[in-house]
Formats: structure tokens, C-alpha cells, sequence
């Protein structure tokens, strides 16, 4: 019961950090460069190396809007991770112990209250009435193309991506 | 050569025998064996089944199993009771799910209650997401990205697959079921109640889904870059957190999954701009 309150708490706390308006720090992945705007081909202000620590102001389609010291401007948003160094897998110690995961990767005996878990999807029986109500919400192919349409959505042709070697 | 000419009159025999059930498969080839085509090599027959099974079951078989799993995750964890919510889940899903090549299965979407970080697809185009991963969504774009990944389970029929390969789906049985209360024959061949969304993919199969996700986002007209946002705020504020165990033990870690995004999208979204909807995102109450 405690435990549970604790876990709620710090998870508001957590969920509520962002939403306060503070910028998110991160960590560059690999060295990439400072734009002046968010696309590719905008001015590159400086080159930033993988481990440098930023801080992110806002998001705009795949780019952030990042603080680096005394500059800032915009960064891919894949060349960031949100929070801060931490050497890549060298995540040892109390961290990677409190997440259940040891250092090899290997998941390990967690503690505390986790929710959804394994014991409880096994042990789940068959709600018929969930069921229903779940497939009573379902969307026709007409209503699903009028809300996208109100929203400006136009579909549009784009190919799978590739599986990267 | 002549395996390659076997091949493509297997397959005309399948065509014309798809609806069929395997055993009514069997039965009228080994009658057409016995009868007009004496002359075909009677291990068609045996090629005929290892095919039939690496099909694995026909998609109103899928969808039952989809059900039965559905029906039980909805055991464990009901539906939020928010109507505006699911509809708008389904909305969005819908649309989504359209611009799949599988648009015409009938897609079920809905937010379920739990304050964990996760979300779950079943086989036939069951989809749920936990309220927990519900409420880390900024906008529409980053929930379209979240269904876009478990469509692409669904559409890739990676879960029919694992039942496949531990031999649970027994390909010659037929295992329709509508009935209302579940179906114990269904439920023998997946597991204890809804296990079987407890256990992990493979991680290529996890990051298949994710480059799906993104692609499905982006063709209908959404910004790619809502499943990426979603992956940084769970590497982000999770390590600890009870509540996104069992996504890590079934998951690839998010970086690694931002990690193979990256070289995946490289710059191809690049001149491609998406909607985000941030108004018009449904916002659940605290």
C-alpha cells in the first residue's frame, strides 16, 4: 500500500517535471552539427561531440531545440538521448541493480510493485463484457477518413524503410 | 528448376484451395492424387501441408485468437471508462491502420487501466495501450506513432508467428470460435490467460515494428517523429520505475531502438513534414 503510494508519487513527480516547463537536459550520442534552423541544409553554427550535455528547449518534428553552453540552436533528434551521461552500457552499479538488470543485460529479480506483470497476465480469465464494450468503440473506414480530414491529415504514399545492417 | 516448376503449380493448387481448411486440403488433394493426376509425385502432398503450415492460420482464425487474448488482457486490466477516449483511440488507430496493407481487418483500439508503460497487440487487429504510456503522449502524432508499432506487429503477424514455432497453432486444426465466452480450444493453444503478450518478441521483430511505426505515421499524414519522442521519454525517466518492467523485459532498451531508428530514417523525413495535432489530442484527467 505504501509502496504503491511512493511509486505513484514519484511517478507524478516524474511525469510533472516536464510539464513545468524546465528543459529537459540530454547528451549528445555522437558528434553532430549546430543548426541555425531545424533542417539539414540550414547554416551550421558549430559541431557538437558526442558526450557533450545540452540542455532541450523544444521539439520540432525530428530536431530539438537545444542549449550548449553559450549557444544554441537546433540538433537532430536522434543524435540526442534525454537525461544525462551516462556511459552507454557502462550503466553499472545502483542504476542498472534498481532497474532488475544487471550489467550483462540479463534481467534479474525485481522488487516492488510492478503493475501489469507476467503473474498477472497468466492468471488473467476471459472478460466477455470488456470485450464487447472494447469492440462497440470501433471506427468505420468512412468516420476514421472524415476525423483525419478535420484534422488536415492528407495521406500520403512512403515507402517501408529498410532494415539497417 | 524442376522444384521451382512444383512450386508454382503448389501454389495455383492453394489458390484455388484458400478457404478451404487444411484437412479439406489434404482430403481433395489426395483424392485429386488418387484419381485424375496419378502422375504428380505424392510427396506434393507433404510439400502441400509444410506450406499450409508455414502459412500458418487463415485470418479468421487469426482473429478468434486475437479475441481470446483480448478477452483475457481485458481480464487483467479493463477498459478505461472514458468513451470520449476510446473512440478517439480508435479514430486515430483507424486511420492509421488504413494506410497499412492490411486496412480491411476489423482494427480494434483501446486504452487500458493500468498505470504501467506499455502496449499490446494481438493477432487479427487487437490493439491496447495502458493509460501509464497514455498520459506520457504530447500530442496526436506520438500516440499515431505508439499504434503505428503495434499495427505493425499485427501486420507482420509476429505473435501468430511465435505460436507457430512453439507449436501451439496446430495448423490442421480449424479454430473458429465467436463465441462469447471465449473458447477453451483457442485458449489451450495460447497459454494461461494472456501470457502470451507477456512474453518478449525477438528484437528484430520489436524494431521491424518500430520502423513500421514511424512509416504508417508518416503516410497518414502525421509527424514521423512521435514514436522517436515517446522512446526518449521512456529511456528517459524509467531505469527504476516498477511500472515499465515488464516493456524493458520484453523490449530492446529504447536507445538501442533510438539507436537502430537513426540509421533507419537516416535522412529520409527530412523534407517530410507531419502533423502533431497537439490541440486536438485528447487529454485524459489526472
Amino acid at each position: 500500500m505504501k509502496t504503491k503510494l511512493i511509486n505513484s508519487i514519484s511517478l507524478c513527480v516524474l511525469l510533472c517535471a516536464p510539464a513545468a516547463g524546465a528543459a529537459e537536459s540530454g547528451t549528445l550520442t555522437k558528434n553532430d552539427e549546430l543548426k541555425a534552423e531545424p533542417f539539414r541544409d540550414a547554416k551550421t553554427l558549430k559541431v557538437l561531440a558526442a558526450g557533450d550535455k545540452i540542455s532541450i528547449v523544444s521539439k520540432e518534428g525530428g530536431w530539438y531545440k537545444i542549449k550548449a553552453g553559450k549557444s544554441s540552436g537546433w540538433m537532430r533528434m536522434l543524435s540526442v538521448r534525454k537525461g544525462d551521461a551516462k556511459k552507454a552500457s557502462a550503466a553499472t552499479g545502483l542504476l542498472a541493480l534498481s532497474s532488475g538488470r544487471a550489467a550483462t543485460g540479463k534481467v534479474v529479480a525485481t522488487t516492488g510493485v510492478r503493475g501489469l506483470n507476467e503473474e498477472e497476465l497468466q492468471a488473467a480469465s476471459f472478460n466477455a463484457q470488456e470485450l464487447q464494450l472494447a469492440e462497440s468503440y470501433s471506427v468505420s473506414k468512412a468516420d476514421s477518413k472524415k476525423f483525419a480530414a478535420k484534422g488536415k491529415l492528407v495521406a500520403r504514399p512512403f515507402d517501408y524503410l529498410p532494415e539497417p545492417k | 528448376m524442376n522444384a521451382k516448376l512444383k512450386w508454382v503449380s503448389l501454389s495455383g493448387l492453394l489458390l484455388i484451395a484458400m478457404n478451404c481448411s487444411a484437412f479439406d486440403l489434404r482430403q481433395s488433394l489426395k483424392d485429386k492424387l488418387n484419381t485424375d493426376v496419378p502422375q504428380i509425385n505424392p510427396k506434393l502432398v507433404e510439400a502441400v501441408n509444410v506450406v499450409k503450415e508455414a502459412r500458418g492460420p487463415d485470418e479468421e482464425e487469426e482473429i478468434a485468437i486475437g479475441r481470446q487474448i483480448s478477452g483475457n488482457l481485458l481480464g487483467a486490466a479493463p477498459l478505461v471508462k472514458d468513451a470520449k477516449l476510446q473512440k478517439y483511440v480508435n479514430q486515430v488507430g483507424e486511420w492509421v491502420a488504413s494506410q497499412s496493407e492490411r486496412p480491411d481487418l476489423p482494427w480494434h483500439f483501446g486504452v487500458i487501466q493500468s498505470e504501467d508503460v506499455n502496449a499490446f497487440a494481438a493477432p487479427g487487429g487487437y490493439v491496447f495501450v495502458t493509460l501509464g504510456l497514455y498520459r506520457l503522449l504530447q500530442n496526436e502524432a506520438d500516440l499515431a506513432g505508439v499504434l503505428g508499432h503495434e499495427i505493425g506487429h499485427v501486420i507482420r503477424k509476429h505473435h501468430l508467428k511465435i505460436l507457430q514455432q512453439s507449436q501451439l497453432v496446430d495448423a490442421g486444426g480449424k479454430l473458429l470460435s465467436r463465441q462469447v465466452g471465449g473458447d477453451d480450444k483457442i485458449q489451450n493453444l495460447i497459454g494461461n490467460g494472456a501470457e502470451i503478450v507477456a512474453r518478449g518478441l525477438d528484437k528484430d521483430a520489436e524494431f521491424e515494428a518500430d520502423r513500421i511505426g514511424v512509416v504508417l505515421a508518416t503516410r497518414a499524414g502525421y509527424d514521423a517523429y512521435g514514436l522517436p519522442g515517446v522512446l526518449q521519454q521512456i529511456g528517459h525517466f524509467a531505469k527504476d520505475d516498477g511500472s515499465i518492467a515488464l516493456l524493458f523485459k520484453t523490449h530492446p532498451l529504447p536507445d538501442d531502438r533510438l539507436d537502430k531508428l537513426d540509421s533507419a530514417m537516416e535522412d529520409r523525413f527530412d523534407r517530410i513534414k507531419g502533423q502533431t495535432l497537439e490541440k486536438r489530442f485528447y487529454r485524459v484527467k489526472k
